[in-house]
């Protein structure tokens, strides 16, 4: 495999970042944190973790990765089995009440009291971060308005539809103005529209001085809306950086041969050391060329092929995606990928 | 952590009014137990037995029908209940103590055993019984009946906390039958087989029965009523500890 990537092209190492002992606590630093279930499940397999104060960090991974298992880990729902983890400056094992003053929650299952209103709810939320009487009262129809909810405010929650109680439980999050929120998987089930804006109040609070860890199984929601990414794959972290940095560093375009068939090492071998290549990753049924320059790559790959009489199927180019660093450091794509690929604004899936 | 149990409390409460599926058919059995004491049992024994203090046997039973009406799984299932949608642990990740999900699950079955036992109660004088302790009597009757269904619900929250799983905690009202017939609830201990008194007095549930039959039959019987007290109170620290060490070291 080549990899004659430019020095200056490379942003950040796909190698996890280590953590560094100086510097400012940030938002969340966990070194060597592992999570084994009983029955012997290792869920977690010794990340580390560092989420700068301000910023939007995206866990992004497939099914199974660990990413809710981490999550549940730095917001002191679970212990981990070895360890440490700090939010907000704070150790999680130490002092669990004082992380859980500072941070705000909303977990993948979407845990709502289907016989309170949404008012209700979000005014006991109020009450259990210590805001109570008018300042609740305030609180929740101020949040209730922001996330849309005004007129179902004091309908039962069971009446809901699955994105109103995902925007419910967002706001329920916020009622104390955390230092960090933590969301897991915050879109998922969404309606394009509802997703949109989900991603809106995400920025907004962020503007607001919030710093926001949150899982996706999305490629395009850790592109547009993290200003970094940590991909997880089976309880490791595989790469980790800006999503700029980590497209970057795997090349100027990706050329993708589909094989129809043919055999992937003699193709491989028969494009041999093309000019301007920079690494190739087989991928299932084709293969990923990243080249410099991918529309004039085409006709020397064609001539080659054709010379090693090797017919293959469609050879298409584009941009390297951050599915394809995923590729690379897995040698799979991201499942689900497909659903997130498609701009919000079209098709996908609905709440 | 006051505020957090008052919130708590009050949030349970209101869940019972909101539910009523949840604690009517918690009444079928007591309302049942009436009826059929009312209509045969009283045939074998008149009031004229001395043991029913001058009574219908209606009257020696509302005890019974009292504590099966308070003795629920209720609160069990509804933490089992919140534990599977998630609701518990937006509970865990906020800075109260985890106790005051307890407490205010508790203050709930304070208030369901007040209203659940008045309505037995009334029934119950319907029926026919009279509380020789007067109005004062009755209100320590159902004072008394809910403290217990209070002291009592902490064991299905116990067997929700462990177990996690809503047909175990549902199940685990099982449990209150055995301890609820090896009692004096048909007859008094004396009347009982060796055995049957033997275990009947090691059960602190005959205490309970004993304290609200003599209100009912006998007027005030402070010894009794200090006994019935004493147990109801050792119960309830007892299975209440109990379930403030399994919330608080759920996961951990
Ligand atoms: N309580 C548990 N007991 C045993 N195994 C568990 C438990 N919770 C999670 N696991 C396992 O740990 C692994 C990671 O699960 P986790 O929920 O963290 O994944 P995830 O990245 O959040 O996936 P998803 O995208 O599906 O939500 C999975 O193999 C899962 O089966
Ligand atoms: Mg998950």
């Amino acid at each position: 495999m080549t990899s004659t990537v430019p020095e200056h092209e490379i942003g950040r190492s796909v190698v996890t970042e280590p953590v560094r002992d100086d510097g400012p606590p940030g938002a969340v630093k966990a070194r060597g944190l592992v999570k084994t279930f009983k029955g012997g499940v290792e869920a977690v397999r010794g990340i580390d973790l560092s989420v700068r104060a301000g910023e939007v960090f995206g866990f992004l991974g497939p099914n199974g990765a660990g990413k809710t298992t981490t999550v549940r880990m730095l917001c002191t729902l679970l212990p981990p089995t070895a360890g440490t983890a700090l939010v907000a400056g704070l150790d999680v094992l130490a002092r669990p009440a004082e992380v859980r003053k500072r941070i705000g929650v909303a977990l993948q299952e979407i845990g709502l009291d289907p016989v309170q209103t949404g008012r209700e709810l979000i005014e006991l939320q109020c009450g259990l971060y210590g805001i109570v009487g008018e300042d609740a009262r305030r609180r929740a129809q101020e949040l209730l308005d922001l996330v849309g909810l005004t007129d179902a405010a004091d309908r039962r929650t069971k009446t809901y539809s699955g994105g109103m109680k995902r925007r419910l439980d967002l706001a329920s999050a916020l009622v104390h103005s955390p230092e960090v929120l933590f969301l897991d998987e915050p879109t998922t089930g969404l309606d394009p529209a509802s997703r949109l804006t989900v991603w809106d109040e995400v920025r907004r609070i962020n503007a607001l001085g919030t710093s926001v860890f949150l899982t996706t199984q999305y490629l395009e929601e850790a592109d547009q809306l993290c200003d970094r990414v940590a991909i997880i794959d089976a309880g490791r972290i595989v790469a980790e950086g800006t999503p700029e940095a980590l497209k970057a560093e795997m090349g100027h375009d990706v050329v993708t041969v589909a094989l129809d068939g043919a055999d992937a090492g003699a193709t491989a071998a028969a494009i041999g050391a093309l000019p301007g290549l920079e690494r190739v990753v087989p991928e299932p049924e084709a293969l990923a060329l990243y080249v410099e320059d991918g529309p004039s790559s085409i006709a020397e790959i064609v001539r080659r092929l054709d010379q090693a009489r090797i017919s293959v199927g469609a050879i298409s180019v584009s941009r390297p995606s951050l599915d394809d660093v995923f590729l690379s450091a897995t040698g799979r794509r991201l499942e689900g990928a497909d659903s997130a690929e498609s701009p919000p604004e079209s098709g996908g899936d609905s709440a | 952590m006051t505020t957090a149990v008052a919130l708590l409390g009050r949030r349970a409460v209101r869940e019972t009014f909101r539910m009523p599926e949840a604690t009517i058919p918690t009444l079928f059995i007591p309302l049942f137990f009436l009826a059929v004491n009312i209509g045969q049992v009283s045939k074998t024994f008149p009031s004229s037995t001395p043991w029913l203090h001058g009574q219908g046997y209606v009257a020696f039973q509302t005890p019974v029908s009292l504590l099966f009406a308070v003795c629920t799984a209720t609160s069990g299932l509804a933490l089992v209940t919140e534990i599977d949608n998630g609701y518990f642990d937006k509970l865990l990740v906020a800075p109260v103590r985890r106790s005051s999900i307890i407490f205010g699950r508790l203050a709930a079955d304070v208030v369901r055993g007040i209203g659940t036992a008045t309505l037995v109660l009334v029934v119950a004088l319907a029926f026919g019984a009279r509380v020789k302790a007067g109005v004062p009597g009755a209100v320590a009757i159902v004072g008394l009946s809910a403290l217990w269904g209070a002291a009592y619900a902490g064991f299905a929250i116990l067997v929700a906390l462990y177990t996690r799983n809503v047909q175990a905690t549902n199940a685990s009202f099982i449990l209150f039958f055995p301890l609820l017939f090896l009692t004096p609830n048909f007859v008094p201990f004396d009347r009982l087989t060796g055995l049957m008194e033997a275990l009947a007095r090691a059960n602190p549930v005959s205490y309970v029965i004993e304290g609200l039959r003599s209100l009912v039959l006998q007027g005030w019987v402070l010894d009794k009523l200090a006994i019935c007290l004493g147990v109801i109170v050792a119960t309830g620290l007892v299975l209440t500890w109990l379930s403030v060490r399994a919330i608080e070291g759920y996961d951990r």
